[in-house]
């Protein structure tokens, strides 16, 4: 049979590398974003953590009231042979061996409504979810992981058991759909899943509550150990999924380029550079009067919705004929797809071009529209 | 942990614009004046506590 050559040049449109990965993304089927604990924009270590906060890897917010002290950080201890690099790991460095009623410990993410439509939540086609994830701890025992409804104040439970202490187990659990009651289709939270480490008794002492119904805190982490008792517990996650369906596939590794981009939708924060770089963040001017200046950045992604904006420490303006100043920020004019300012400076000349670089160590621009 | 807000006036046009937000860590934040977003809806929340109170120093 003869071959015939194929006209590839003009089968293939000129756009097909963006759509591969922008397929890649949308198809993406781990509803939990960096789930196998790569990004670390706000840094790889924060100690002395004793109350909520994004700390340290992204996405995973940390939620906690008297609850002990801790050191939570990007930890390289992972399963081995499955392809992770970076945990998420919990070192207790104060102990509360006596929790109060009201103690509570967990490390959740949050998610946008709208990402959330095609579980068919509020028809009888609501998807079941399962989720599948690495974990080790110092301390065995029975541990709960929880998704709640933010907006509809509905949650379930579901247990698991750690049954070797340090040494990483896999676990699966899969929870019911909520036939009854519709996720709304916004970029608003609308969903926390959560993995308990601490709770008292107000949050203990009733039964588990296995489908989803109206929150009772007393059902909601009933059997949780106290992982707060000893200062040598530790605790490590990752390879964190969450999907549609009741089987739990291989974890779905991201290049990390994507990995980033989908985190830089809810945090935006630019590199340091090597000592005092003078990397260029934001270009402007000086506008209205000698004391006001104005920069911009394009975001790389949208953002959730207008950002919250900060200046590090070693961010510095410059504009024509004046000297360097250390500006401060007077408004937030940011967007949901750029990072913008209007900055309060010591000295400048009305209609002179200026701009925001790294001066000094510290010196980044951060836009936070997380959940 | 909120430490103190006050409202921002943009200086082109003396208009609220946005809320400064000082937090325990010391960190200084610029809030924009939308719903949606998460240190916006604490600063409302944490204003409905008596004594806390939102500084304005006008434009």
């Amino acid at each position: 049979m003869a071959l015939t050559r194929l006209p590839v040049a003009n089968a293939i449109p000129d756009d097909s590398i963006a759509n591969v990965k922008m397929a890649n993304i949308v198809q993406s089927k781990n509803i939990i974003i960096n789930g196998d604990m790569q990004i670390a924009q706000r840094g790889t270590s924060t100690a002395s953590v004793t109350g909520d906060g994004y700390k340290t890897v992204d996405r995973f917010i940390n939620e906690m009231s008297s609850a002990g002290t801790w050191t939570l950080s990007q930890d390289t201890d992972v399963p081995s042979g499955y392809g992770f690099s970076s945990s998420l790991k919990y070192d207790c460095t104060t102990a509360n061996g006596s929790l109060s009623a009201g103690s509570w410990g967990f490390i959740s993410q949050r998610f946008e409504g709208q990402n959330l439509q095609y579980l068919n939540y509020g028809t009888s086609s609501a998807q079941k979810l399962t989720l599948s994830f690495w974990v080790k701890s110092v301390k065995t025992g029975t541990y709960i992981v929880e998704m709640v409804s933010f907006a509809t104040t509905k949650s379930q439970s579901q247990s698991y058991t750690i049954s070797s202490a340090s040494t990483w187990e896999k676990k699966t659990i899969t929870f019911t759909g909520d036939t009854a009651t519709a996720i709304a289709n916004s970029n608003a939270r609308s969903f926390n899943l959560n993995f308990w480490l601490v709770a008292g008794t107000t949050y203990t002492s009733g039964t588990l509550n296995t489908s989803y119904n109206t929150t009772t805190n007393a059902n909601r982490a009933v059997g949780q150990v106290n992982l707060a008792d000893s200062t040598s517990n530790n605790f490590w996650i990752t390879g964190i999924q969450l999907e549609a369906g009741d089987t739990a596939s291989e974890f779905e590794f991201l290049p990390v380029d994507v990995n980033l981009f989908r985190c830089q939708r809810y945090y935006f924060k630019t590199q340091d550079g090597v000592g005092t770089a003078n990397a260029l963040l934001m270009t402007g001017g000086v506008e209205s009067s000698t004391s006001a200046g104005q920069g911009s950045l394009t975001l790389p992604t949208e953002m959730r919705t207008d950002p919250t904006l900060s200046f590090g420490s070693g961010v510095r303006f410059y504009s024509t004929g004046s000297s360097t100043v250390t500006p401060t920020i007077a408004t937030n004019r940011s967007t949901s797809s750029n990072l913008s300012a209007a900055v309060t400076i010591s000295s400048g000349s009305n209609g002179q071009a200026g701009y925001c670089y790294q001066g000094a160590a510290s010196g980044n621009i951060i836009g936070d529209a997380e959940l | 942990m909120i430490i103190s807000v006050k409202k921002q006036y943009d200086p082109l046009t003396n208009t609220f614009s946005s809320y400064e937000l000082i937090e325990e860590n010391q960190l200084v934040k610029s809030v924009p004046l939308n719903e949606a977003n998460r240190d916006y809806q604490a600063i409302q929340e944490w204003a409905k506590i008596e004594g806390n109170n939102i500084i304005d120093n006008g434009a």
